[in-house]
């Protein structure tokens, strides 16, 4: 899998291009607009994660010369601007995600596994690990192929770990994950311990194998 | 307050009265003098011409004393005496008499000469009288004048103050009115009347320089907060990223983790703080301008449902009574606002209390538990903490606050049978 990372702040891609890079990705560089607009043009990328604000131009724009070239490559933009316009129009032009800086790497991840098995149209947009078969258009899982009803939460919390597979995953980062920038308000992340145990139950019931290990006692990891 | 010209008017108007007063004796001892010297040379003129007239007859003695006593009968003015002594100098006096033809008491002044004549060589007294107006009617008639006139004076005094207050303040009166509807976040530039008084020619001048300068301040100030807040996201990211990496070190131990897991909460604060300022600045920069109608109740229930991990968490239970609210509003901010209300009860409410949400056609609700009342007048400023070891950003409030100025809605609070009620008016 390739993916390009379009980001002027070299830390900031290094550090994206070190986590997916774990996950088997291949990870492309190009910190200006001209640099950017080059790759784009010439090859192709299972996913491109674009900063919007680039030396030398907008990432909209290369946006428009992916859509204009009828490319097929999966964007997800990161902006540090949460602005609403530029999200929607963002989307509108063809992006597939839009991802507010500050993020967790864990969230970056989590997206990009999703947009990369979206576009691979001959999956019929299915994840399939060992038993536990997600089709990720009508958000239905099955196990054995016998379907469980997971709650939203729950739904994302399995996708978010499948898609960071044995990683370390904090509980704050995934108290994030559900609450947004709200999590650092709340008293406690028991809730997150609720949702989990939960989801954990539903897929062992289901005669799943227990993937999802704790560790370092707050932490999570989703082990193959 | 009076006004300014009112001030002028008063002093104006006594001056006027004192010199009116003054000039009353001074007309009054004018015309005495003019009246009597006139009289004088009147009655000198008379004299004179008796004296003539006498001796051109050329009559005898006793003719003379014939014609003197038929004169002294008929002549009312005048009264010729045989004189037994000489008078070297005329003699002019004023006397008071009763009107003989009057019944009540009138008396007449008169102006009197006395004179020595000689007719056919013999010394006679002569006395010629005229009748001078009495001092009193004299004094009586200026007075009663410069009565009317100080009158006409004042009247007109008060008429042009009124005018000139009217006329000679318009253009101050245009500034004030310039001023009072000026604010600071309209960014609109007061222009102010063109005027040729110096005074307000200058008073433009200055204010324009402070109100221009006032602007540029605030915009800075706005551009720095936006740039700052901006700026501060990509390293707060970098180090939220490098930690999520240091956290997959195989050799961690749990008391790294646990730090890493304190960092990465701090982080979230400092991020929310900075989006929130963010958020103040573009609603303060009116970037939230496209507004639609929706209901209410949906915003506060979506709400709701968001925040319900949050409720859970502290066993806050709900209480809610919601009406459709038909609101004109953005609605991204709407949804802010409603967070922020609701996240603000949760987080103060204590665990295992309730929080009661009434929506009706044009005011919403929000009431949770406290023990002690807040003080409203800081209430809604930024970074004004109430609870000491609160979470928040500080900004909350401050947003919910400025979302109502944005949408013309108020926000107020109170506190009742121990609860906090923040009540919004739409």
């Amino acid at each position: 899998m390739k993916v390009l990372i379009i980001e002027d702040e070299q830390e900031l891609a290094n550090s994206i291009a070190q986590y997916l890079s774990e996950e088997s990705y291949r990870c492309e560089f190009a910190t200006t607009y001209q640099e950017a607009l080059e790759k784009v043009e010439i090859f192709n990328y299972d996913c491109i994660v674009l900063d919007i604000m680039l030396p030398g131009g907008s990432g909209m724009k290369i946006l428009e010369v992916l859509k204009h070239m009828n490319k097929q490559d999966g964007v997800i933009i990161i902006s540090a601007k949460n602005s609403l316009d530029d999200k929607i129009n963002g989307l509108k032009i063809g992006a597939d995600d839009y991802l507010t800086k500050p993020f967790h790497l864990a969230e970056l991840s989590a997206r990009v596994f999703s947009i990369i098995r979206r576009k691979q149209f001959d999956n019929t947009n299915t994840v399939r690990h060992h038993e536990i078969t997600i089709d990720l258009l009508s958000k239905t899982v099955t196990v054995n192929d016998q379907e469980i009803i997971l709650t939203k939460k729950e739904y994302d919390l399995l996708i978010y770990f499948i898609g960071n597979k044995n990683r370390v995953i904090s509980k704050s980062t995934l108290a994030e994950h559900i609450s947004g920038d709200f999590a650092d308000m709340l008293d406690n992340h028991d809730f997150v311990y609720t949702h989990i145990k939960n989801l954990k139950k539903k897929l062992t019931d289901a005669g799943s194998h227990n993937y999802l290990k704790t560790i370092y006692g707050t932490g999570y990891r989703w082990e193959e | 307050m009076k006004k300014l010209l009112d001030h002028t008017l008063k002093p104006f108007i006594v001056y006027a009265l004192l010199v009116l007063l003054s000039s009353i004796p001074v007309y009054f001892f004018l015309v005495d003098w003019i009246w009597s010297k006139e009289l004088d040379e009147n009655n000198q003129l008379i004299a004179q011409r008796i004296e003539n007239e006498f001796n051109e007859q050329n009559i005898n003695d006793e003719q003379l004393a014939e014609s003197i006593r038929f004169w002294n009968n008929i002549q009312p003015v005048s009264k010729i005496e045989a004189a037994n002594r000489t008078l070297t100098k005329d003699s002019t006096y004023t006397i008071r008499r009763q009107n003989p033809y009057s019944e009540h008491i009138a008396v007449d002044r008169f102006r009197v000469l006395e004179r020595i004549i000689i007719i056919n060589n013999r010394y006679f007294i002569l006395t010629v009288e005229t009748n001078v107006e009495e001092s009193e009617e004299t004094i009586a008639y200026i007075a009663a004048i410069t009565f009317i006139f100080g009158i006409i004076l004042i009247t007109g005094f008060i008429i042009l103050n009124r005018r000139l207050s009217q006329k000679l303040w318009k253009p101050f009166n245009h500034t004030l009115q310039k001023l009072k509807s000026f604010r600071l976040n309209n960014e609109s530039v007061v222009s102010f009347q063109d005027t040729h008084i110096a005074e307000f020619k200058e008073l433009h001048i200055a204010l324009d320089k402070l109100i221009s300068h006032s602007i540029t301040t605030y915009q800075s100030q706005k551009e720095f907060t936006e740039n700052a807040s901006h700026e501060l996201q990509t390293p707060i990211a970098i180090i939220k990223n490098k930690l999520d990496i240091l956290l997959q070190d195989k050799s961690l131990t749990d008391n790294q983790y646990n730090i890493i897991e304190e960092i990465n909460l701090t982080l979230l604060r400092m991020s929310r703080i900075n989006k929130n300022l963010l958020l103040l600045a573009k609603i303060e920069n009116k970037q939230f301008e496209d507004v639609q109608q929706f209901n209410l109740a949906n915003t506060v229930d979506n709400a709701m449902n968001e925040l319900d991990d949050f409720f859970e968490n502290k066993q806050i239970s709900l209480q809610k009574n919601l009406q459709p609210a038909i609101v004109t509003s953005n609605q991204a901010l709407t949804e802010i606002l409603m967070n922020n209300l609701l996240l603000n009860a949760i987080r103060h409410s204590p665990t295992g209390s309730s929080i009661n949400i009434r929506l009706t056609g044009h005011q919403l609700t929000v009431a949770n538990a406290g023990t002690l009342a807040l003080d409203k007048n800081t209430l809604f400023d930024r970074f004004k903490k109430t609870a000491p070891d609160t979470k928040g950003s500080g900004l909350g409030l401050a947003i919910v606050k400025e979302i109502c100025n944005n949408n013309g809605w108020t926000i107020d609070y109170r506190f009742e049978h121990r609860q906090h009620h923040f009540t919004l008016h739409f």
